[in-house]
């Protein structure tokens, strides 16, 4: 249940940092690609979710490869987030 | 000599200029904002980062540059502070994060240039692209730089704008040095009121210009830029204005006045009306509150008017019963420091 909560203000705070105007935390999937079509997030969009999870979750990514391993959906951003968060 | 060919604005009208007046928009706590429409031809994943002036400015050009059937020259903006809201947040991150990360948006639609640069990279103009940034007389040093363009290639187009937009840490500042109004005042009564301050406002206009007459909807005979405290000097050299730009048999129409219901530069506007004696007065700041490039919009509404040949009476200072609108001055000023005049007239 935690995840879950998780995963919703993810979303929340993802459509904020985005300014995703249309979206609601009820359009994006847990598994939707971040990068894919449907959302059309760019490079811009990926450096914006880096200091979201820096100044939201304390984490902060500094290896570009980790950074796609990441950031692929809300799934393994949030999963990212619970094993290595630190406020 | 100018010719504009298009024209497009965004104000806080819907129609910039209405016929009566009870179709003018009201403001609002001495505030007029601009009434945004859907934005056409904008990616939604760059209108979405865009800030305010950026939009306006985007939104109001691009679809003049898109339906251009022969390519443009160069980009030039007039705006006293572009993007200003973003870059107060922008600041403000530097402070909140304690120089940390900062998100990339904000920085960069933060800066004045963000509208031409932005204007060049949608439209894949690698022409002449510049911001000018000269306070209350941005737009009109934008002009000058179209009209010395001009004058070195007779068959260059050009995209002549200006915007601005109410950001509430500008308002604030000025507010607090006494620019606007301490009580609440309409803009619909704004010219009758006694006391120091305006209302402020927001907004953007666009032109396609060129040296071409052909078809062109208005065309600007003279340009002039002020930096003067003194009414003496205005009146010299509006005196000598005229006489290098109205010929004899030639007088002006309209004068398009930038009284902004502020009675601290009223002395202005009533010796330019005093010299002009014989032109109708027309003012226009109620339909756009009152910014540093508010002269840009003050150009559209010339332009309209010459068109329509059909003054509101909402408009009307002084009417001196003409037949034709065909020469229009403009006279603006900024804070009591920065003054204007453009003549335009029917081609």
């Amino acid at each position: 249940m935690a995840n879950e909560e998780l995963k919703h203000t993810l979303k929340e705070q993802i459509i904020k940092y985005l300014n995703l105007l249309e979206k609601t935390p009820a359009d994006i999937k847990d598994d939707q690609v971040l990068f894919g079509e449907e959302l059309g997030l760019d490079s811009i969009d990926s450096v914006e979710l880096i200091v979201l999870l820096e100044r939201e979750y304390g984490i902060k990514i500094k290896d570009p490869k980790e950074g796609r391993k990441v950031l692929v959906d809300v799934n393994t951003m949030a999963d990212y987030i619970l094993a290595n968060r630190t406020r | 000599m100018i010719y504009i060919h298009q024209i497009a604005s965004v104000s806080p009208q819907k129609e910039l200029v209405v016929a009566s007046l009870d179709e003018v928009n009201e403001s609002a706590h001495n505030v007029l904002k601009v009434v945004e429409p859907k934005y056409e031809g904008i990616p939604l994943s760059i209108l979405r980062r865009m800030g305010k002036a950026v939009r306006m400015g985007v939104g109001t050009a691009l679809p003049l540059i898109n339906q251009l059937e022969f390519p443009l020259n160069g980009i030039v903006i007039g705006t006293a502070n572009g993007g200003m809201e973003d870059c107060i947040k922008f600041l403000n991150q530097v402070i909140e994060f304690e120089e940390g990360t900062l998100t990339p948006t904000n920085f960069v639609q933060s800066t004045p240039n963000a509208i031409a640069s932005q204007l060049s990279l949608l439209s894949a103009n690698k022409g002449y692209n510049i911001t000018h940034v000269n306070r209350g007389l941005a737009f009109e040093n934008a002009l000058l730089d179209v009209w010395m363009l001009l004058k070195e290639n007779s068959t260059h187009t050009y995209l002549l704008g200006g915007v601005e937009e109410i950001s509430s840490y500008n308002y604030n500042i000025d507010y607090l040095a006494d620019w606007f109004k301490k009580e609440e005042t309409s803009n619909k009564k704004m010219y009758d009121s006694q006391t120091e301050g305006t209302l402020s406002g927001e907004g953007s206009a666009m032109f396609i210009v060129n040296a071409v007459p052909t078809n062109a909807l208005a065309q600007i005979d003279a340009l002039q830029l002020m930096h003067t405290e003194d009414v003496t000097e205005i009146e010299k050299q509006l005196n000598y204005f005229l006489k290098q730009h109205v010929a004899d048999g030639e007088s002006i129409d309209l004068l398009l006045s930038g009284e902004n219901g502020d009675i601290r530069p009223r002395h202005f506007f009533e010796a330019v009306e005093c010299i002009l004696s014989g032109a109708t007065v027309a003012r226009f700041k109620h339909l756009t509150g009152d910014f540093a490039t508010a002269s840009a919009l003050a150009l559209t509404i010339a332009c309209q008017l010459i068109q329509s040949n059909v003054l509101p009476d909402h408009m009307i200072k002084m009417d001196r019963k003409k037949k034709n609108l065909k020469k229009v001055l403009i006279y603006n000023q900024h804070k009591g420091v920065q003054h204007s005049f453009i003549l335009v007239s029917k081609p």
